[in-house]
């Protein structure tokens, strides 16, 4: 962390305790001040700076305003003459902000062109659509051949830049992890793109960002960054199909898993289910959330997302199942096998 | 057919007695079904704030349940889809139904009386833009009470707003009555630029003008030019989502951002539209408390006009995220920064004219310190929202929540309650009780800073905007918490100024025709002013016409037996012709009725349009048939000199 | 208290009479000559939005007509285009025999104007037929017929307000002195005459370019 960052987050604990003694916690961070790429370190470096100009001039324009008001209340008020206010008009009123704001949208457009540059050309891609109320996302290869999908966790490599590809596939969307970069939306019959390097290993939550109806407020995602070692294994498990069923309950569970219609919605590569309106499970065990993040991967939060996703997320598309308990438990044994 | 012969005895309005005859003539017929009669510019205008005020408070209530569904992570008090109907009715509410037409009814009541004049220039088509909006707002909030009210928000982003994400007739109600209520803000702007052009009291040129005057001149400009776009764009919505045109359907060669271009070449102007007319308060409350003019009026005037024309420069900045060409992008930084400039010199004047003035703080004049505060720190935020790459995070989360409120309330609620301490007297004749306006002034600003100011912090914490709720373990609860407790905070000072409004007609002293010992012309007349506003009409040799020694001189040969009013050159003030005003008439609620039935129909069946269009031709026919006896041929006597004016 | 009076403008020294003022407002001196200016404004704004949207859309796509689709036929709106615009020579005209207190000629150059609107009308209610697309299918075609749309109603508004306008004039309502409503409307119609050919360029020449 940068000198200047570190005592920026001290300062701002400071202030905002001092005022409001609020508790602040970031026990699940999604903080645009706690920057884990250099873009996104770059923007929190921008804002520091304006925060503190900002304070600067608060204080400024109150403390004249209270001097002009005091010396009201004096005994012998002095008004200023016509060409003192000129030129304070003149001074405070033209030219500070003049030149403020040129260094500040100076400083904001370098920042800008070398957040909207193309990345290096060692970058990987990934493709990324937003549904509502999920995230699809693609490895590509160079040719931009789908290589490997999976929903709602984008595992990146850490010290790589990754070149994201947005598109959506209903409505507007904001692709959004305050972490590693600003926000850019996922707008209908556009590819947008966006581009980071992340430098530690680490989880980072993301939320869209763009209000896209019922469940905007609890469509998540996760970005999972480690050593290219393991985002390589990690990878290479993705682009392979699902493992076939070990024991019997799994084959059951399989077998729930078709009669019961989900394969029309979901794929899971390797089977028949080759359904996309919904998120591909063919590693569906190997997420740590399901549900767009709302919920952990756990058989307990997996049998109620199951039994009842509207019960978890109202107006979510998928229907409710009407399962016995034995079908519902050997379909989370299939489910959880899917790693 | 015979013209009515010039026969019957003028009366003039200098005459000995002619005081009664002027009540009679300017009178606004009682009772309840005199009510849809009015066309006098005063009551058209104090319906439009009282008005704008109910729907303030139901906007509030509003904010207040959105404020309680999140004190607390995954909170259950109500569903997503209420939520969004709530969250989409307060911010329209509020920029629709309140903020526009609450700046309007000011202008609209106080701009003849501060120009010297007795009527606006179309006191009938005023009429029909009251019941425009009070027919626009009853509509939506019906549709909200019914759990139809439009649900994807105050700027209806396609292709969610469209038919295919939104079939519900909630987004339909939302068009329709955009489209609707904009005819009222356009039928007031224009009215108001002519009535400011046209009809100042004779010497009362153009930079003798109230600074009040010159801001909702400004306003009126800024809304000709930037309603019709939202107009056209919410018409584009309602085909799209009616007839199957595909202007925003990107299968069809449409684009979703058209919709964001055209939505926000309206939305950020509109801004300023409710920002400009608050600054005009400003300086017109800082001048009377001072007892000194604002230092710097042309610097002042011109700030606002800058203001008004780079405003229509920065609707991009509403679009940074969108992956638009960061060159592009880059001309809107600057213009949105550029702002800051025009805003800082007002504020400088301003302090130029505290300086070491002896001043009384009566309530207006608390409200308008806390604007300081509030407004500087809206504009500052504003200022680092202009930078594209930190707009990359804050954009649509609590950050912008924060920003947006901070200059809105700071820039336009604050001085718009100013306002309303500084001109109730003169608008009900009682003054507004000062204890009461101080609590409630402490209990807003304290309210206010503590409900907006944490939301910074969410916003930087990452807290997305327009959510319903938010997961236990993302750290927001505590804020939250304390933001909803603040938000009721200042619900309560709001109440209390309403309380207020409400007992100080019975409670509290006379106020007088000049409490304030202000220098414009409203002060001029009682308080409240009686139905022909004026007893003389009022000529003008100054910009502080209430502060000069020598009485004022007045316009003689007005009659006062007919609605006249006098026409004034559009630079210099000089009398021009006297225009016969109409009278009052039921024709503006009737056509404001068969336009609503066109536009409402329009939702449920388009050919009732059609329908509607043909209807309103009627009662635009009836509105302009000319009343008989038609006015007398004696032809004027050509250039006769006109006596008083060098 | 403060007094200033800038003395370098006239100053008022007696008071204003007005009694020998006229009372027939029928120029700039009337407000509703300045409304008018008003509503011009906000429908040359409508007229401005709706023409930078199709400008814009037509930018987005590098085919325009769409594959198959002719642009629409140039011959006949031309000549309603030219209709159009003679048609505000003989609303001058009629402006004209007001002043001339001629009240026959007024009514005769009123509802000729008001004729050859109707004409237009016809024309392109026929031009609507020759379009080669529905406006559901492709925004080029949306375009087309809103566009189209919106300038009919135009049309059909000033004609009926024309026509009452020759109807009063029938009646002798209308004499050199009473003659603001008369100019007003001769204001619009020349307005709704002249918006239109924004629209012909974009509606029948950027299909050709």
């Amino acid at each position: 962390m940068h000198f200047w960052t570190k005592l920026n987050h001290k300062a701002i604990y400071l202030v905002v305790l001092l005022t409001l003694k609020l508790p602040l916690s970031y026990a699940q961070s999604q903080s645009a001040i706690q920057p884990a790429t250099e873009q996104a370190r770059g923007i929190s470096y921008i804002w520091w700076s304006m925060f503190w100009v900002a304070v600067v001039v608060f204080v400024a324009v109150m403390l004249l305003l209270a001097w002009g008001l005091w010396r009201g209340k004096s005994k012998k008020p002095t008004k200023l003459s016509y060409l003192a206010s000129r030129n304070l008009v003149i001074v405070a009123g033209i030219a500070v902000p003049l030149v403020t704001v040129i260094c500040l949208v100076g400083g904001s457009l370098m920042l800008g062109r070398s957040l909207s540059a193309s990345p290096p050309d060692n970058a990987l891609e990934v493709r990324i659509t937003g549904w509502m109320w999920w995230w699809q996302i693609e490895y590509l290869d160079e040719n931009s051949n789908t290589i490997a999908t999976t929903a709602n966790e984008l595992h990146v490599p850490i010290n790589r830049p990754i070149q994201v590809y947005l598109e959506s596939g209903d409505v507007i969307h904001s692709f959004w992890v305050p972490q590693l970069h600003g926000k850019t939306d996922l707008i209908p019959g556009r590819t947008n793109s966006s581009w980071f390097e992340v430098d530690v290993s680490g989880t980072f939550r993301g939320q869209c960002a763009e209000f896209c109806g019922l469940q905007h407020a609890l469509m998540g995602f996760l970005v999972v960054s480690e050593p290219q070692a393991e985002f390589d294994a990690w990878l290479a498990n993705q682009q392979a199909p699902a493992q076939p069923p070990e024991n019997n309950e799994v084959l059951a569970g399989q077998r729930v898993f078709f009669e019961a219609g989900c394969h029309q919605c979901h794929t899971i590569r390797g089977t028949d289910a080759a359904g996309t309106a919904g998120p591909d499970l063919t590693h569906l065990a190997s997420r740590q959330s399901i549900a767009s993040v709302t919920r952990k991967n756990s058989r307990a939060h997996l049998g109620g997302w199951v039994a009842d996703p509207n019960g978890i997320k109202p107006g979510a598309k998928m229907p409710m199942s009407q399962l016995d308990a034995k079908e519902l438990s050997d379909l989370l044994d299939y489910l959880q096998s899917l790693h | 057919m015979k013209d009515h012969p010039h026969t019957e005895q003028a009366i003039f309005d200098d005459q000995e007695g002619a005081e009664p005859i002027l009540d009679k003539t300017w009178l606004s017929p009682p009772g309840f079904f005199g009510w849809f009669t009015h066309v006098n510019q005063r009551q058209i205008g104090f319906r439009f704030v009282v008005t704008s005020l109910i729907f303030f408070a139901l906007g509030g209530l509003l904010a207040l349940l959105m404020r309680l569904q999140l004190v607390q992570p995954e909170n259950t008090l109500m569903g997503a889809e209420f939520y969004h109907q709530i969250m989409t009715m307060h911010g329209t509410t509020m920029m629709f139904f309140f903020a526009v037409p609450a700046m309007e009814g000011l202008g609209i009541y106080l701009v003849p009386l501060m120009l010297g004049t007795r009527d606006m220039s179309f006191p009938r088509l005023n009429a029909f833009g009251y019941y425009v909006y009070l027919i626009a707002g009853i509509t939506l909030y019906l549709a909200l009470f019914l759990g139809m009210a439009p649900d994807t928000g105050w700027f209806s982003y396609v292709p969610l707003a469209g038919i295919d994400y939104s079939p519900g007739q909630g987004v339909s109600f939302w068009t329709t009555m955009i489209t609707f209520i904009e005819i009222s803000a356009l039928t007031a702007a224009v009215e108001l630029i002519v009535t400011i052009l046209k009809q100042r009291a004779p010497g009362m040129t153009l930079n003798r003008m109230p600074i009040f005057v010159w801001s909702i001149l400004v306003m009126s400009f800024m809304i000709v030019f930037a309603m019709p776009t939202v107009m056209v764009g919410s018409v584009l919505l309602a085909l799209d989502r009616t007839f199957a045109t595909q202007f925003f359907v990107a299968s069809g060669g449409g684009d979703p951002l058209l919709w964001q271009h055209l939505f926000w070449f309206f939305g950020h102007p509109e801004v300023y539209i409710i920002v400009v007319p608050a600054l005009g308060i400003v300086s017109t409350v800082i001048s009377t408390f001072c007892q000194r003019e604002v230092f710097g009026y042309t610097a002042v005037v011109l700030s606002m006009v800058t203001i008004g024309f780079v405003s229509f420069g920065l609707w991009v900045h509403h679009m940074f995220t969108t992956g638009l060409p960061h060159l592009g992008l880059s001309f809107f930084t600057a213009a949105s920064a550029m702002i800051a400039i025009p805003s800082g010199v007002q504020i400088f004047c301003w302090i130029a004219t505290l300086w070491g003035s002896k001043i009384k703080f009566k309530t207006p004049m608390l409200f308008i310190m806390g604007f300081f505060a509030v407004f500087v720190i809206g504009g500052l935020t504003g200022v680092m929202a202009a930078s594209i790459p930190f707009d990359m995070q804050a954009h649509d989360s609590y950050f912008v929540v924060a920003h947006l409120h901070y200059v809105l309330i700071g820039g336009a609620v604050l001085p718009f309650f100013a306002g309303l301490y500084y001109w109730y007297p003169k608008m009900t004749g009682s003054m507004l009780s000062e204890r009461l306006g101080c609590w409630s002034f402490w209990l807003i600003f304290i309210g206010l800073n503590l409900t907006f100011f944490p939301m910074h912090q969410l916003g930087l914490d990452g807290m997305p905007r327009r959510v319903y709720t938010y997961l236990h373990n993302m750290g927001w609860g505590e804020v939250n918490f304390f933001v909803t407790c603040a938000a009721f905070l200042m619900a309560f000072g709001f109440l209390l100024t309403f309380i207020n409004t409400l007992i100080s007609p019975y409670k509290s002293r006379a106020a007088g025709n000049n409490p304030w010992n202000a220098d414009t012309l409203e002060w001029w007349a009682q308080s409240p002013p009686r139905n022909y506003n004026f007893r003389h009409l009022p000529v003008i040799s100054s910009r502080t016409p209430l502060w000069q020694k020598a009485p004022l001189y007045k316009v003689t040969g007005i009659r006062a037996d007919r609605r006249e009013i006098i026409i004034t050159t559009l630079l210099d003030a000089k009398p021009q012709g006297v225009c016969i005003m109409p009278s009052p008439t039921y024709w503006p609620f009737v056509l404001a009725l068969t336009v609503g039935f066109g536009f409402l129909g329009f939702m449920f069946k388009p050919i009732l349009f059609v329908v509607g269009f043909f209807l309103s031709f009627f009662a635009i026919v009836g509105w302009l048939w000319p009343a008989r006896p038609w006015l007398a041929e004696k032809p004027p006597e050509e250039g006769h000199p006109v006596r008083g004016l060098q | 208290m403060s007094t200033s009076i800038n003395n370098d403008q006239q100053t008022a020294n007696a008071d204003v009479d007005v009694s020998n003022f006229s009372r027939h407002l029928n120029g700039q001196n009337a407000p509703i000559w300045w409304g008018i200016i008003g509503l011009i404004l906000i429908e040359l704004s409508v007229v401005s939005a709706f023409t930078v949207t199709y400008l814009y859309l037509y930018m987005q796509h590098p085919q325009w007509p769409p594959n198959d689709i002719a642009p629409p036929p140039l011959l006949i709106p031309t000549w309603s285009t030219i209709l159009m615009l003679l048609s505000c020579v003989t609303m001058y005209l009629a402006g004209k025999s007001v002043e001339k207190n001629h009240s026959k000629g007024f009514v005769i150059y009123t509802f000729a104007s008001v004729i050859m609107a109707l004409m237009v009308l016809w024309i392109r209610w026929q031009q609507f037929d020759n379009f080669d697309m529905r406006w559901d299918q492709h925004v080029y075609g949306s375009l087309l017929w809103t566009i189209s749309g919106f300038h009919f109603i135009h049309i059909v508004s000033a004609a009926i307000g024309t026509g009452a306008i020759g109807l009063f004039g029938m009646v002798g309502f209308y004499t050199k002195q009473r003659q603001i409503g008369v100019v007003v409307d001769t204001m619009y119609w020349n307005f709704v005459a002249f918006a239109w050919l924004p629209f012909y360029l974009v509606l029948y020449y950027f299909p050709r370019l």
